[in-house]
C-alpha cells in the first residue's frame, strides 16, 4: 500500500517546488511574527516520516513542542511544526518575553502563543499552495503537544493513516541565522489530495 | 532492529513491528503517542514478544501492508509468532501501555483525536476474544510513553516526560 506508491521525477520536483514556495512563505511569516530572521533548508520527501523527523530533532525521546492541524478543503492532509524544547523556549521569549523552565510549567499562555505560531506558519504555507493551484486548502484549528518527538510524530501519522492513503511526507527544517532556534515542518497530504495538486499543475500523468 | 550484546538481545520495536525472541532480550517501543506497546512473556520457555500497534483495525477496503499496524490483524500475528517460538497462551503474562492523546492544548483537541482511546479499546477487546488477560495496563492520558520489557528481570517499565521511569509490572511474578 503506502510504501509501494511511487511518483515520477516530474511529480517529485513539483512536490519539492510546492514545499519550497509554501515554506518560504511560512518562514517569512515566522520572521515577521518574532522579529527574528529565519531561513529554511531544502525540503526532503520521505515515505517513512516519523523515523526521519525523530532523527532530525535529535532522537525519538527528545522533548518537542508540536503544533498540529488537519487540512480540509479540496486537498486534505495533515500538517505540523515541531520545535525542540530549547528552540520553543527561544520562540516563547521572543513572543511573550519569557519561557517556562520546565515542561510541566507550560500553561495556557504558552500554549496559545504556540497555537498562534502554528496558525501563522501553517496558514501561510496553505495560502501559498492555494495561490499556486487555485485549490482550496483550509487550515483547521491547531492543537499543541509538549512531548517526546516520536509520540507527537507517531500520533500525527496514525491520524493521517486512519483517514486516508498516505503516499509521502514532506519534511523541512527552518532555522535562524545562528541555527540556535530550529523548527521542523511535517506535511502529510492524502494521496487523493496530492493527485489533485498534480492535476492542477498539469503533471498528473506519471513521468 | 536487533542488537545482540553479551547479555541480552535488544529489540527496538518500531511502528507496526512485531518482535519475538527466545532467551534474554530487551524490547523497547520508543515514544508511544496514540500507539500501543503490547508485550508478553512465557517464563517456562523464556519466550517473549512485543508489538507496536498503530491503529485499531484494518480497513476492509484496503490491503493490509503490515499485519502489526492494526490491533485486529496484529495481535493474532503476535500470538502466532509467540506460539511458534514456544510460548503457551495459558502461561503467558501480558501487559500493555500507550494509547495517549498527546495534543492536550487547542479548541479541537479532545473532540477530534481519539485514535489512542480507540486503540486501547481494540487491544482490550482482541485480547479478551483470544482468551488472554493483561496483568497491567497503562493507557490513556496525554503523556507519551517509552515502554521497555527486560525478559531477564521480567520488568516492564514505562518512561514519560512528566514522571520519568516507573515500573509497570513484573511479568516474572
Amino acid at each position: 500500500m503506502g510504501n509501494s506508491i511511487t511518483f515520477g521525477p516530474l511529480q517529485m520536483s513539483a512536490v519539492h517546488e510546492m514545499a519550497n514556495i509554501g515554506l518560504g512563505h511560512a518562514t517569512t511569516a515566522l520572521s515577521e511574527l518574532t522579529g527574528h530572521s529565519f531561513n529554511m533548508s531544502i525540503p526532503s520527501v520521505d515515505s517513512v516520516p516519523v523515523n526521519t523527523i525523530s532523527a532530525l530533532v535529535g532522537g525519538e525521546e527528545t522533548v518537542c513542542v508540536g503544533v498540529f492541524m488537519p487540512i480540509e478543503g479540496d486537498v486534505e492532509g495533515h500538517i505540523a511544526f515541531l520545535f525542540p524544547w530549547g528552540s520553543a523556549q527561544r520562540i516563547w521569549t521572543l513572543l511573550i518575553g519569557s519561557a517556562p523552565a520546565e515542561v510541566s510549567a507550560v500553561g495556557e499562555l504558552e500554549a496559545s502563543a504556540m497555537l498562534e505560531v502554528g496558525n501563522i506558519l501553517n496558514s501561510s504555507f496553505l495560502n501559498a499552495l492555494s495561490d499556486m493551484t487555485g485549490l482550496a486548502l483550509h487550515a483547521t484549528p491547531p492543537m499543541v503537544s509538549v512531548e517526546m518527538a516520536s509520540a507527537i510524530a507517531q500520533s500525527i501519522v496514525a491520524e493521517a493513516e486512519q483517514r486516508e492513503v498516505v503516499a509521502l511526507a514532506i519534511e523541512t527544517a527552518i532555522f535562524d541565522e545562528a541555527e540556535a532556534t530550529r523548527g521542523y515542518f511535517l506535511c502529510i497530504p492524502t494521496l487523493a489530495g496530492l493527485q489533485l495538486l498534480f492535476e492542477r499543475l498539469g503533471i498528473a500523468e506519471a513521468a | 532492529m536487533a542488537i545482540t550484546t553479551a547479555s541480552s538481545t535488544q529489540f527496538l520495536v518500531g511502528m507496526s513491528e512485531i518482535h519475538v525472541a527466545k532467551g534474554p532480550a530487551i524490547f523497547t517501543c520508543l515514544g508511544l503517542g496514540s500507539c500501543i506497546g503490547l508485550a508478553a512473556l512465557d517464563v517456562t520457555t523464556d519466550v517473549a514478544g512485543m508489538i507496536h500497534i498503530m491503529l485499531p483495525e484494518a480497513f476492509p477496503d484496503k490491503p493490509v501492508d503490515k499485519l502489526g499496524k492494526f490491533a485486529d490483524t496484529g495481535i493474532k500475528e503476535w500470538l502466532r509468532l509467540l506460539e511458534r517460538a514456544g510460548a503457551q497462551t495459558s502461561r503467558m503474562k501480558i501487559a500493555y501501555a500507550g494509547g495517549a492523546q498527546v495534543f492536550k492544548f487547542g479548541a479541537n483537541a479532545d473532540s477530534r483525536l481519539d485514535v489512542g482511546a480507540r486503540n486501547a479499546t481494540a487491544v482490550a477487546e482482541h485480547l479478551k476474544r483470544l482468551g488472554l488477560r493483561a496483568l497491567a495496563i497503562d493507557v490513556g492520558g496525554s503523556s507519551g510513553r517509552t515502554v521497555t520489557l527486560d525478559t531477564v528481570t521480567g520488568l516492564m517499565r514505562v518512561r514519560t516526560v512528566a514522571a520519568g521511569e516507573k515500573e509497570l509490572v513484573n511479568l516474572r511474578k
